[in-house]
């Protein structure tokens, strides 16, 4: 998901940077100091699964994550996710310090809107929330690849082509989240129910 | 109220060996130095150009878009890579030259070789004949021209050397390493320090107010 230097045009670059700079705004005003060594964890997870790969195709996929650390932050993700992606960009050159506004929109916006879309369902009704918490993960990546389509469309390529690739190639991650998500509620709703509060 | 703290105690030691064991597990995976990034080689055989395209790890680009462009930025050929990642071509101009792979999705590569590196055999052919010319008499009694001495050194040069440059490209192909994750977990704990020392350099000042209330 993380899209390399030099491929976008420099107005989707800046847009990626105001957005992201917006949600980071609005996610640090959330994150209070109860939250941070949650939000740190949730980073760490999230720095460390880019390295689980899974191969297809041509091309190389991994593990994202953004969908257990919309649940547990809501907006708290977009800080959580740029820091993490800052790291990536430093060490593994994944993406890039020009990409960072964007690859932080294509990962972060997708783990807000499944929070508002799953969050009440996994947090207050019990019975559903192994199903609802697999869905957040699926659908976190799956909006993540409408993400990279949509940044994709400005510069080279036709959106709903690359859309599909995108999205086609991830469905090995979006089930294997689905169920890392799912596992993580399970053992969280056992062990440390108030991490899932919100 | 104690026995409630050491039990809420316990369960963030769990929850932290949770997160430990799957950071280990995830530094243990097999493919785990295997993702994004593109690492593109090329190297001269003649007057072709060898590229080769690996994600970091060494999986091979497989049907990866190649484009060419001089350092000018102006684009000189494209073509696409086979399955080991490979694609070659015959030198257009002899100027430097910026090698870009472009696997889909967002991945790209890039490598650029520089003037210099192709130049030699340039301005140095035009010279020769000139050199040629002059240095005849001294030759005079050898059939073989430094022309084509020049040319049986390069290629047998370059069958020697290739194996050393493929060889150099893949020790620079190397995956994240483990001072690289443990760096990054590094830098989001220290950030998570600084959060909690701001908090609370914040909250004795609060207490130090209200004492002197």
């Amino acid at each position: 998901m993380h899209i390399s230097e030099g491929i976008l045009s420099g107005p989707v670059l800046i847009s990626g940077v105001a957005l992201a700079a917006a949600g980071t705004a609005i996610g640090l005003r959330k994150l209070d100091y109860e939250r941070i060594p949650r939000a740190a964890i949730l980073s760490a997870a999230f720095f460390v699964a880019s390295l689980i790969h899974v191969p297809v195709g041509p091309s190389s996929v991994h593990l994202i994550l953004n969908g257990i650390v919309g649940l547990i932050l809501g907006w708290g993700a977009f800080p959580v996710i740029l820091v993490a992606l800052v790291l990536q960009a430093v060490f593994f050159q994944f993406g890039g310090i020009t990409t960072l506004g964007v690859n932080t929109m294509i990962m972060a916006l997708p783990a807000v809107f499944c929070y508002y879309l799953f969050g009440s369902l996994v947090l207050k009704q019990p019975r559903i929330a192994l199903p609802a918490a697999f869905a957040c993960g699926v659908f976190s990546v799956f909006f993540a690849g409408i993400m990279v389509g949509l940044a994709l469309t400005f510069t080279e390529e036709n959106f709903l082509k690359v859309s599909y690739l995108v999205v086609a190639s991830h469905i090995p991650v979006m089930i294997i989240e689905g169920f890392i998500t799912a596992f993580c509620v399970a053992f969280l709703g056992k062990v440390q129910p108030g991490m899932l509060q919100g | 109220m104690k026995t409630f703290s050491t039990i809420n105690r316990r369960r963030w030691n769990c929850v932290f060996v949770g997160v430990m064991g799957l950071t280990i597990f995830c530094m243990l995976w097999p493919g785990s130095a295997k993702a994004h990034r593109i690492n593109v080689f090329a190297w001269m055989e003649g007057d072709f150009i060898h590229t080769e395209s690996k994600f970091s790890g060494g999986k091979r680009v497989n049907g990866g878009e190649i484009i060419v462009y001089d350092l000018e930025g102006k684009q000189l050929l494209s073509g696409k890579t086979d399955a080991d990642g490979e694609f070659s071509f015959k030198i257009p101009r002899k100027t430097g030259m910026k090698i870009v792979t472009q696997a889909g999705m967002g991945h790209r590569g890039e490598w650029t070789i520089p003037p210099s590196e192709i130049a030699p055999t340039g301005p140095e052919q035009k010279v020769s004949p000139k050199t040629s010319a002059t240095s005849k008499p001294q030759i005079g009694t050898t059939s073989v021209s430094l022309d084509q001495i020049r040319g049986v050194l390069e290629q047998s040069l370059d069958q020697r050397f290739n194996p050393v440059l493929k060889m150099l490209a893949e020790s620079q192909d190397k995956g994240p390493t483990l001072t690289n994750i443990l760096g990054g977990i590094g830098y989001i704990l220290g950030l998570a320090g600084l959060a909690a020392y701001m908090h609370f350099r914040r909250k004795s000042a609060e207490i130090e107010a209200g004492k002197k209330d």
